[in-house]
């Protein structure tokens, strides 16, 4: 997926190599054709209209009935996973427990919703990696036929999250903070989801002893920037 | 927040106003620079980061320019599966960052303030 003359770690290229062509192959609550398509709708969403007009409003649910006609997309994904999808690619930082709800009410199973926020997300590490280093974004994934597998974990728990979490011992590790972070539980309730973002993730980051030539501190700075930029609280 | 962390780890006291101030490098070596970087690749803005990216390279050298983009790219998904899911702090981190959090004004971003800001 990356040219040999960046100097990226290898577990990073391979693990991204291998998230990607999971996207195409079925996944437990959604087709691979459709989690392709969850990719490239969180791309069309950098150029839609209405998530613009989202993004500048003082809310981004007091956008004017009149402005509310649809997204600009392609995707044949039913019209709440489209607008879930841009919401999270555009303005994730103002998503809102009243939002949630409404895609819950609308039909949408806490499975399916915990699905696509491991594609979609997944999709926006290796996408914003590609266009930081000045490569196109790559080929969309290869979708595979067949049935999703329906694997969610039954005994997921209510710790406070939108959705169902893993559950875990409180246990602390060397770095002060629990040995099972709450977001690395976030997913839970469907694993393939945990394992396809954090396969992704992983090669990244570290709590501690960081193996990249910036330093634990800079690591973090960067870290936390990008959440006040995304106005994330976690 | 674990910028504290590495700051009390290796012996140094970082300025935590950073990280929602538009400027400075609160003593973080390359500060203004990792700066730069992330928020032009957060940001989306592509011709900057091509600019931003040569100079860090010959600043910092290409691997550490390189690896600033990589985490900068992780984050901008992790911090999205965080606000998709309402997931709250830890206990622990939440215990320990309080009043660090008021004072920076990253509890603003708190979800259950934003629902009440952004609900219809």
């Amino acid at each position: 997926m990356y040219p040999a003359a960046i100097p990226l770690r290898d577990d990073l290229t391979t693990a991204h190599a291998a998230s990607w062509a999971q996207i195409g192959q079925p996944g437990d609550f959604w087709t691979g054709a459709e989690r392709v398509d969850m990719v490239a709708s969180a791309r069309e969403a950098l150029s839609c209209p209405l998530c613009a007009t989202r993004k500048t409003a003082l809310s981004p649910f007091a956008v004017a009935a009149e402005k509310q006609a649809g997204h600009d997309t392609q995707s044949r994904l039913p019209p709440v996973i489209i607008d879930m999808i841009h919401r999270i690619r555009t303005d994730s930082g103002r998503l809102t427990r009243e939002w949630f709800d409404s895609v819950i009410a609308s039909g949408i199973t806490p499975q399916q919703y915990v699905e696509v926020v491991g594609v979609v997300n997944t999709s926006v590490i290796i996408d914003t990696l590609h266009q930081s280093l000045g490569l196109d974004v790559p080929d969309l994934p290869t979708a595979e036929s067949g049935a999703p597998r329906g694997q969610d974990n039954p005994d997921a728990v209510d710790r406070g999250a939108w959705v169902p979490v893993m559950d875990a011992e409180e246990d602390l590790a060397a770095t002060g903070l629990p040995n099972a972070p709450n977001i690395a539980r976030a997913m839970g309730l469907v694993p393939g989801s945990v394992a396809l973002f954090f396969q992704t993730f992983r090669p990244h980051y570290a709590l501690s002893d960081i193996p990249l030539e910036i330093s634990q501190a800079q690591a973090e700075f960067v870290a936390s920037r990008v959440s006040a930029i995304n106005e994330c609280f976690y | 927040m674990l910028l504290r962390a590495s700051g009390e780890k290796e012996g140094n006291d970082y300025d935590l106003n950073i990280v929602t101030s538009e400027s400075g490098d609160g003593g973080v070596l390359h500060g203004a620079l990792l700066r730069e970087l992330t928020e032009a690749a957060i940001g989306g803005k592509w011709r900057d980061l091509a600019e931003i990216r040569t100079r860090a390279a010959g600043l910092m050298g290409e691997q550490s320019a390189v690896d600033t983009l990589t985490v900068a790219s992780a984050f901008n998904g992790i911090t999205r599966v965080a606000d998709s899911t309402g997931i709250p702090l830890d206990p622990q981190t939440e215990a320990t960052t309080h009043e660090m959090r008021n004072h920076t004004g990253i509890a603003e971003f708190e979800y259950a303030r934003k629902s009440a800001r952004y609900s219809r």
